[in-house]
């Protein structure tokens, strides 16, 4: 209830101007019952970075399945976080927007742990690859690539339109490792996924610009 | 949010725009100090609010500006009569070199400004989309057009980003330049796969 109220608030007025007494007032709380909790703003993004990413931890865990292929779990496992992302906005613009740009160095730190696990599964792809020149770091460029449409969404308060951006992780993800053809073929498959999950297939989905706000705790 | 009146002369006005945007950079959001910045651009209070509203309306203007040059510099660097991946690696050598040359202006343009509030941020996801013109031609030039991802210009402009965000924020907005092999790799492998792309990385490195 706190952390929802803090992430919410947030998401509305950033992480600067987001106060103790503000999130107080939101969680329906008293201010001493919440320094209980959380002794300033900075243990509060602590502990609300730590919620999303051990969601998303759990998320991708629970995708990968030993009678599945490798890049079946990764295709799962994208799906995974942008499923969660759209689910849960307010912690999704926190700790892909707020944390990164917006808090200080403690917050950030739970970040760059996240981060760089996301980042080193990916470069598992170095396994499968056949091309032998690439740069040193190339998983964290690959989840910047892949976090740049979803930023632009959760900003633009669209978080529902996150699953719809699988193909494009999927190719991302998958392209510096596997080359184009095997990228382009699995961002098909991954089409394929969203199509049979949703009631209008997503090449049919409008562009309309719905905003979405992220609900009050 | 408006971009100023008009009243003030341009030299004032940009002198007005660094200083407000040094004073973001040297004391944050809420350490900014108006009559510090008015002093050091040698602009009046009366100056001042002839052509802006306020200090958000004043660095919001310094932002959109100041990105605009940044833009326009790597940009103009980019000659027509070139190959695609040769305009991506002069543009992008602009670039690096500008944010290396000018590290507290990097530092502004990634956090200092997005970091103020969501209205900021929504300029820096503006920002980013402005690169996405340049590096569309790539969809032409990779022989695969529409098959190619949707979103393939904003997934290269975001890992050339999260590269050199991480540089920016680390404070080795220097080393940039030195990069510019493998942000350039990162730039061009959604177009053109990672073997090509590997090609032009190496090709970058030789020119150095």
């Amino acid at each position: 209830m706190i952390l929802d109220a803090f992430v919410c608030l947030c998401a509305e007025r950033g992480y600067a101007e987001t106060t103790m007494a503000a999130v107080a007032e939101r969680a329906g709380v008293g201010p001493a019952d919440l320094r209980r909790h959380f002794a300033d703003t900075e243990e509060c993004g602590v502990a609300a970075e730590n919620a999303s990413l051990s969601a998303v931890m759990v998320a991708v865990a629970r995708s990968y399945d030993p009678d599945r292929s490798e890049v079946d779990s990764l295709i799962a496992g994208i799906a995974a976080i942008l499923e969660w992302a759209a689910e849960n906005p307010a912690y999704a613009y926190f700790g892909f927007i707020a944390v990164r740009q917006m808090t200080p160095a403690g917050v950030r730190a739970v970040y760059e742990t996240g981060r760089r696990t996301l980042g080193a599964m990916l470069e598992r792809g170095r396994d499968y690859s056949h091309v032998p020149v690439r740069p040193t770091g190339i998983g964290c460029a690959v989840l910047g690539a892949a976090e740049a449409p979803i930023r632009r969404e959760l900003a633009s308060g669209r978080a529902e339109r996150l699953p719809l951006l699988l193909p494009d992780c999927v190719y991302i993800a998958t392209v510096p490792f596997l080359g184009q053809d095997e990228a382009l073929r699995l961002m098909a498959r991954a089409r394929a996924r969203i199509d049979r999950s949703v009631a209008v297939p997503a090449s049919a989905v409008a562009a309309d610009l719905r905003h979405t706000t992220p609900p009050p705790a | 949010m408006n971009q100023g009146r008009g009243t003030m002369d341009e030299g004032r006005r940009t002198a007005m725009l660094e200083a407000i945007v040094d004073e973001l950079v040297a004391e944050g959001y809420e350490g900014i100090s108006m009559s510090r910045a008015l002093a050091a651009a040698g602009v009046s209070e009366t100056e001042f609010m002839a052509e802006f509203t306020g200090k958000d309306n004043c660095l919001f203007a310094a932002y959109d500006e100041l990105t605009g040059a940044i833009i326009a510099k790597a940009a103009s660097e980019c000659d027509a009569s070139h190959s695609w991946p040769e305009r991506m690696r002069s543009g992008l050598q602009t670039l690096l070199g500008e944010l290396a040359s000018h590290p507290e202006v990097a530092q502004a343009v990634t956090r200092s400004f997005p970091g103020v509030r969501p209205q900021a941020y929504e300029r820096y996801v503006a920002l980013l989309s402005r690169f996405e013109p340049f590096v569309a031609e790539g969809r032409e030039y990779s022989g695969l057009g529409e098959e190619l991802p949707s979103e393939v210009e904003l997934l290269a402009v975001g890992a050339a980003e999260a590269m050199i965000f991480g540089e920016v924020d680390a404070g080795r907005a220097g080393e940039l330049p030195g990069m510019l092999p493998e942000i350039l790799f990162v730039l061009l492998v959604p177009f053109i796969g990672p073997d090509r792309a590997a090609e032009e990385m190496k090709t970058a490195a030789a020119i150095g």
